[in-house]
């Protein structure tokens, strides 16, 4: 047996080597034979040996390098933090976007983190632009108050319109250019733990042109004004809102437990052309149900949008509310459905494989509509699906979702949780 | 070719006697100066990966004899030194001896203020060092704001018992104190925002205490540990040796006192148990330097995170192929047995129970070489040790921690008591469980720890006795001695062997050296 192919006799001969080693149970197998008569001088022939071809005891290439970027936090931060502030802004951009980047500025210390102060800039791969600009008092009057200013402008060149109402089909696909410029101020009380309210003033300036995407027509094509209302001409707005909000997730990032209930109530008023003004009310109520010490848990979660308006006023195409995409209805194609209303319900059942991944099935249902008096649970557009999460330090740093409905098949990858909330005050997620 | 030196050597070592004149030996010989160690660094991240994905240190083979536990005398005890000393379950500590384990002289001195000397004010673990009126340097080491008392009462209270199970540890004191207790040093600097040292403020002082919790009277309660002797050179492995140190011959995945850390661990619930929280330190003694392996950072052990309260998944590994592969495929469907865990709310302990804990199961956060490599008498061996802490012993040692929560110190205590009664109840089953041989009146005697403490019936042993020719390590049956008597001897050695009638594989055999008729125990081997 010994004479087969066995051409490496290093790990038969250790093995050898440590039984035999086994009958002087203080030495390993490496020590030299005991040449005295006392236990003590066995283990000091074996320090002999040793001692005798010592060498410094160092880290291996690999590790040494692995120190170097431990010890060196200029590139840990450099990845979380920037350099003297600038970094770099990944994703979430807009959903369909694509794979957004680009440079960021970024100060949370300012005025020992009672100030802070971000911008970005970043460019999709689908060629879509947007500039951010944001300085935030987080913590005035002992944490009860927060005052945020913020500004943006944004240039996205194929959104996709397939046509107003639940019964739009998917061969209408078209798409437009999106360019609109949003500043506003926020005030954001705290008066007890889990409640904030407050109210938000600003401005909007809206341009829509002809979409980039070759492949399919461009809206003003194929849609005209009277069922596409702004497609040819578009105004400006001053945007004013109040809202309401109890949060008592245990953590926003990534929640496993607890809930989030959101109300938002905005008023558009078209100052520029009087056509265009109307009111706009958000609802956003999430539910985390945990189990099994929270590593399983039921996320659900429901969000209706109203608008309306007054006389010959109309919500114009592009800030109607829109359903499917990677943060709603995840089987259907960014922006398929659009129109004064809708209202959106997601469950989703979510486990742990590993400490860092979670899976995730999910069933979303939703629809648009013309009226508030067809909210009712019928006609639902309805997908299911599966996905990944991946976290770090408990939030969620990338979700993927292939979610499946009657119009085919969707696969999303985003650099954020499903379940993230509205930031206060914002009154189109597309932005903020 | 260094494999085949290798089998010449131990064969050489097969040739030698068994017993030397003076095994057992209960001390490693006097150190070799160390001259030259360099401190050693090592990548948290680097030590994961290397040891969840790679094969590290020489593990115990698939087929065949296991290699057994080293560095440990002829009756299977590590050698008392560098690395580990007999204590509790050796000599019975008292009470109050236990509460003095990090005595109030290892206090920083409050004669006047301590002045800062470093501080970190990064992540969510804030602390300083500092040094006392006395010139005595401290880790000052604090809870996260959310869970009040939780890593410092984990931090004394599992310090405390690691010095008694045998261990070097530093000595880790509770300590309260007012922001005016601090001055700032000069030269101390914090990292600014870039990563460049820019000079610490009073108010960078204050900044690092708004991030721990305060005390009603305005204290600040945190751990003290005092900063060790000599000179530090980095954490050891579980595996390999220090190749700059004579005195470390033995693999640490080999040493026994490594090995049944596993045990030691799992009743504390120190998943935490990698490289980066040992640390050697160059030492002096007797005019010889050499180095002292320490145990250290106990912050993340009785169901504290250190930060926040441990994961339920604390016992299991970050990542295991096979029990992932599961979860997947079967959408969470077959949970294991550690998310049945039900853990009562106190802030104060985090996340710690019992009642679904299996020391069997439980595991460190990544692979542990010394762990992975334990056998039945390791495991005995540590289960000893745990065990040897009665319940009085463990009340008094938590009440150290002065956990203000009085329900969650005798839920703290609870669970100790019943895990380590798992811990017996497991390990003392997998071996012949008697221990402390000794020849009294003209008998082999030991003490049955199973039945002595109430885990497992008294074992029914048989006893043959045996001559035992040390050179050769040939025993020949003796007629007729098969009772607890020790056979007449005139010199030299006799065999006993020791086997649990109900689990014959179970087996003890203890090695009696006589001189001038005088018989003393000097060997110990188990089986099972």
């Amino acid at each position: 047996m010994y004479m087969k192919k066995t051409i490496n006799y290093r790990p038969v001969l250790l093995g050898l080597a440590s039984i035999l080693a086994a009958a002087s149970p203080v030495l390993a197998a490496d020590d030299p034979p005991p040449p005295a008569a006392t236990r003590t001088a066995e283990i000091e022939a074996a320090r002999d040996a040793k001692a005798a071809d010592l060498t410094p005891d160092e880290d291996s290439k690999v590790e040494r390098a692995f120190i170097k970027i431990n010890q060196d936090k200029r590139i840990m931060r450099l990845f979380a933090a920037g350099y003297s502030g600038f970094g770099l802004a990944i994703g979430n951009m807009v959903t369909g976007g694509g794979f957004a980047i680009g440079p960021k500025y970024s100060r949370p210390d300012l005025l020992n983190g009672n100030l802070t102060v971000d911008v970005s800039a970043q460019v999709s791969t689908k060629k879509y632009y947007q500039v951010l600009g944001e300085v935030d008092a987080p913590k005035l009057f002992n944490n009860h108050l927060e005052l945020n200013f913020l500004g943006a402008h944004r240039n996205f060149s194929s959104i996709d319109y397939y046509g107003r109402g639940p019964d739009s089909e998917k061969s209408k696909r078209t798409n437009y250019r999106m360019e609109d410029t949003a500043f506003g101020a926020i005030g954001i009380v705290k008066p007890v733990r889990y409640v904030s309210v407050g109210g938000a003033v600003g401005g909007l300036l809206v341009n829509v042109g002809p979409g980039t995407n070759s492949i399919y027509a461009s809206t003003d094509t194929v849609f005209t004004e009277a069922n596409t209302p702004g497609l040819q001409q578009q105004t400006n707005f001053i945007r004013s809102g109040v809202f309401g909000q109890v949060d008592f997730r245990d953590n926003p990032g990534g929640p496993k437990s607890g809930g989030l209930y959101n109300l938002q109530y905005n008023w558009y008023d078209d100052y520029e052309l009087g056509q265009f003004g109307f009111r706009r009310m958000d609802i956003d109520a999430q539910q985390f149900v945990p189990f099994l010490n929270k590593t399983h848990r039921l996320a659900l979660r429901a969000r209706a949008t109203f608008t309306e308006s007054d006389g010959k006023q109309v919500t114009p195409f592009y800030l109607q509310p829109v359903l499917g995409g990677a943060d709603d209805l995840r089987g259907f194609r960014p922006f398929r459905f659009s129109d004064r209303d809708r209202v959106v319900y997601n469950a989703e059942y979510q486990w742990e494989i590993f400490a860092g991944l979670e899976g995730a099935v999910f069933f979303d249902a939703g629809k648009v509509m013309p009226r508030r008096s067809l909210l009712a649970f019928s006609n639902l557009e309805t997908d299911a699906g599966f996905g990944l999460r991946f976290n770090a330090r408990d939030t969620t740093f990338l979700r993927v979702d292939i979610g499946f409905s009657h119009e085919g098949f969707m696969v999303t990858a985003v650099f954020s949780d499903f379940f993230r909330s509205r930031r206060l005050g914002a009154t189109r997620e597309a932005i903020y | 070719m260094k494999a085949l030196t290798l089998l010449i050597l131990a064969a050489a070592g097969l040739s030698a006697q068994r017993f030397y004149s003076d095994d057992p030996l209960e001390f490693e010989p006097k150190p070799y100066p160390v001259k030259d160690a360099h401190s050693r660094k090592l990548s948290d991240y680097y030590d994961l990966l290397n040891n969840q994905f790679r094969t590290v240190g020489q593990r115990q083979p698939k087929k065949g004899e296991p290699i057994r536990a080293r560095a440990v005398n002829t009756m299977g005890e590590p050698l008392q030194g560098a690395w580990w000393q007999k204590r509790h379950y050796y000599q019975r500590m008292s009470i109050e001896e236990l509460k003095r384990i990090a005595p109030p002289e290892a206090l920083p001195s409050m004669s006047s203020k301590w002045t800062v000397i470093s501080a970190k004010n990064e992540g969510v673990t804030p602390g300083f060092t500092i040094v006392d009126a006395n010139k005595r340097m401290f880790y000052v080491k604090f809870d996260p704001l959310g869970n009040p008392e939780m890593a410092t009462t984990a931090d004394t209270v599992t310090s405390r018992f690691f010095w008694a199970l045998g261990y070097h540890v530093p000595h880790n004191n509770l300590v309260h104190f007012k922001p005016d207790q601090l001055v700032l040093g000069s030269d101390v600097t914090l990292p600014d925002r870039n990563g460049k040292p820019r000079k610490m403020t009073r108010a960078d002082l204050l900044e690092i205490l708004l991030k721990v919790p305060k005390g009603a009277d305005g204290t600040y309660r945190a751990t003290a540990s005092e900063a060790l002797p000599g000179k530090p050179i980095g954490p050891p492995r579980y595996n390999g040796i220090r190749t700059d140190d004579p005195n470390d011959v033995v693999p640490h995945e080999h040493r026994r006192d490594q090995r049944a850390l596993h045990v030691i661990d799992a009743w504390l619930d120190h998943d935490d148990s990698r490289a980066i929280n040992n640390l050697d330190a160059l030492v002096t003694a007797d005019g010889v330097s050499y180095i002292k392996h320490y145990q250290l950072d106990f912050g993340s052990t009785l169901g504290s995170g250190s930060t926040r309260a441990n994961s339920p998944r604390s016992g299991v590994y970050f990542f295991e192929w096979k029990s992932s592969a599961k979860q997947m495929f079967t959408l969470g469907a077959l949970p294991p047995y550690w998310q049945f865990a039900k853990y009562p709310n106190y802030p104060s302990l985090g996340n710690f129970e019992w009642k679904v804990f299996d020391p069997e199961k439980w595991v460190p956060e990544y692979h542990n070489p010394a762990f992975l490599n334990r056998l039945p008498d390791d495991e005995f061996w540590g289960a000893k040790l745990v065990t040897a802490f009665s319940d009085e012993d463990i009340r008094a040692i938590v009440s150290m921690g002065q956990l203000t929560d009085k329900k969650a110190e005798e839920w703290l205590v609870e669970c100790l008591i019943q895990r380590r009664d798992k811990i017996g109840r497991v390990y003392f089953a997998k071996v012949l469980p008697l221990d402390k041989f000794t020849v009294d009146g003209g008998e082999l005697s030991w003490v049955d720890l199973g039945a002595s403490l109430k885990y497992l019936p008294a074992a029914d042993v048989s006893v043959q006795w045996y001559n035992f020719d040390n050179s050769s390590g040939a025993r020949t049956p003796i007629a007729g001695q098969t009772s607890k008597s020790i056979p007449t001897v005139a010199s030299g050695y006799a065999l006993a062997q020791l086997t649990d009638r109900a689990s014959p594989s179970h087996k003890i055999d203890v090695v009696l050296h006589y001189e001038g008729g005088v018989a003393k125990v000097v060997g110990l081997e188990r089986y099972w």
